[in-house]
């Protein structure tokens, strides 16, 4: 129960936090509607109407995605220039469970990049929200937001021992768009990338909700997702409690 | 000269300390090359563009990224180590200052838009002439001019704000997509191909697809022109803003406040 309470009163704290920095208000306000923007461009240059809500969706999940990379690298980053990192890390807690709730609240603020390209398609370009499986997609984007979140938890582990962890998101947000099929179909790239694709909840999470937009199997999807992403707490459980000892010992928590 | 470049070089390995080579390589390295395929992928799916397209629009913006970022930083990384007041003390001349700040972040822009252009054409498989390489230094070198010189711009705001990277950021996303760098500009509206003719990485980017496709140095320099000139007229108006910004700030004393 306690551990509960931790992670609910973790997760407002950072979300009133991130609602109050202008960067990551930006980025989740005015990055995904211009990437919405150049995705509607880009398939009407195609002459593609009918998968204009594949790309608006597609986008969408593009923007929760660059939410949690960044909101988690940069909560990380912020909380060691603010020297509370330290402080965060020596709670007589497991790591992982303390820095869980800023993922959550990133994954939680990053719902709005989804609602946001949603409207924006719809008001600007007249792209409907129309989805074959309206109550799947409902389930599917819930657990393809926390397959994000929890793959941002494993990545967290290299934000805490890194110093400029914000720096290393930049080469993390194309890889994951790319190989998660988020707006580029996994069919379309080299056939090794298959394996790679498949063992990230991404890619499950992606497909769900793409399979819930165009009419699909969304359930199996969703199910992979969340199963995969149960392995992404635990490995992100353990490496935690391991860079956290790393980190003690070699004396970087509290370097900027 | 010396101010001019080795002041701006000091400044460079000050303000840039983050970056050591593993961060250096992933970040600046295997970043836009992810950013190229990840367009390359999604042009090829489409059907919109060959992949030379892509691989030489996403070359010119990968200088871009990195000379934005790299000259706001100047500014920026000088607030929060708190240096910038003693920047401002020095009874130089604040225009060369600056310009010599923005310089560094020009010339690793070229080196890291060179490799992802290698990068791609191999891993892509695209053929460049190779009398077209001279043409397309020339293109990336003033791309890059032009996005310090714009960085520069971003960074005078840091005088002023206190949260001047959400600037950077947005500034960055709209760049690819009015540039016409990942959707062909007859494909956008009026209004954005206006704007596109704007801000850098536009007519550098038309430059490098000219030579590329087989049109000469010659046919291609009125581009290069238009991109050197939007690269003076932002060192201008980067000069003037800094001026302006620098005086505000003293006079509300807000120049170290984080």
């Amino acid at each position: 129960m306690s551990t509960l309470r931790l992670i609910a009163v973790g997760v407002l704290m950072h979300v009133k936090m991130s609602t109050r920095g202008n960067f990551e208000i930006a980025t989740a306000m005015i990055v995904p509607i211009v990437q919405a923007t150049m995705a509607v461009y880009l398939l009407r240059a195609a002459d593609s109407p009918h998968r204009m809500i594949e790309a608006a969706v597609g986008a969408g999940m593009m923007g929760v995605w660059s939410t949690v990379l960044f909101g988690s690298g940069g909560a990380i980053q912020r909380l060691r220039w603010m020297g509370t990192l330290e402080m965060l890390i020596i709670a007589p807690r497991n790591p992982a469970v303390t820095v869980l709730p800023i993922t959550i609240a990133t994954g939680l603020t990053g719902t709005y990049t989804m609602i946001a390209t949603l409207g924006w398609g719809w008001a600007i370009y007249g792209i409907r929200p129309e989805f074959a499986h309206p109550w799947l997609f409902a389930l599917a984007l819930p657990a393809c937001i926390l397959g994000l979140g929890m793959f941002g938890l494993l990545m967290a582990s290299t934000f805490v021992v890194m110093r400029n962890a914000n720096a290393l998101c930049n080469t993390l947000e194309y890889p994951i768009w790319l190989l998660s099929g988020m707006l580029v179909p996994i069919t379309v790239l080299p056939g090794w990338t298959g394996p790679l694709a498949d063992i990230l909840p991404t890619t499950w999470g992606a497909r769900g909700v793409h399979e819930a937009v165009s009419g699909g199997a969304v359930l199996p999807a969703v199910a992979w997702c969340l199963g995969i992403s149960l392995v992404c707490f635990v490995l992100g459980a353990v490496s935690m409690s391991f860079v956290e000892r790393r980190a003690r010992a070699a004396a970087t928590l509290a370097l900027s | 000269m010396r101010l001019l470049f080795v002041g701006g070089l000091y400044a460079y390995r000050a303000l840039f300390n983050w970056a050591g080579p593993a961060m250096f390589i992933g970040t600046l390295l295997v970043g836009p090359i992810f950013q190229l395929l990840f367009f390359a992928y999604l042009g090829r799916q489409l059907g919109i563009a060959d992949d030379g397209f892509y691989i030489v629009g996403n070359a010119v913006l990968a200088a871009s990224s990195l000379c934005l970022f790299g000259g706001s930083m100047a500014v920026l990384n000088e607030r929060r180590f708190g240096t910038l007041g003693h920047v401002l003390l020095s009874p130089r001349s604040r225009a060369i200052t600056w310009i010599g700040r923005g310089l560094p972040y020009a010339g690793n822009g070229i080196l890291v838009a060179a490799f992802t252009l290698t990068v791609g054409t191999l891993l892509l498989g695209l053929k460049i002439p190779a009398g077209a390489w001279p043409g397309l230094v020339l293109s990336l070198t003033s791309a890059a001019l032009a996005c310090a010189a714009f960085g520069l711009v971003l960074g005078a705001f840091a005088l002023r704000f206190r949260d001047a990277w959400l600037i950077n950021n947005t500034a960055v996303t709209l760049m690819i997509l009015f540039s016409g760098t990942t959707v062909p500009r007859e494909h956008l509206p009026h209004w954005m191909t206006v704007v596109g003719d704007a801000i850098p990485v536009t007519h550098a980017a038309a430059a490098a697809r000219g030579l590329v496709g087989g049109r000469s140095l010659a046919e291609v320099l009125p581009d290069l022109g238009r991109e050197l000139l939007i690269a003076l007229a932002y060192a201008v108006l980067a000069g003037v803003l800094l001026k302006v910004f620098e005086a505000e700030s003293r006079r509300t004393a807000s120049l170290d406040v984080l």
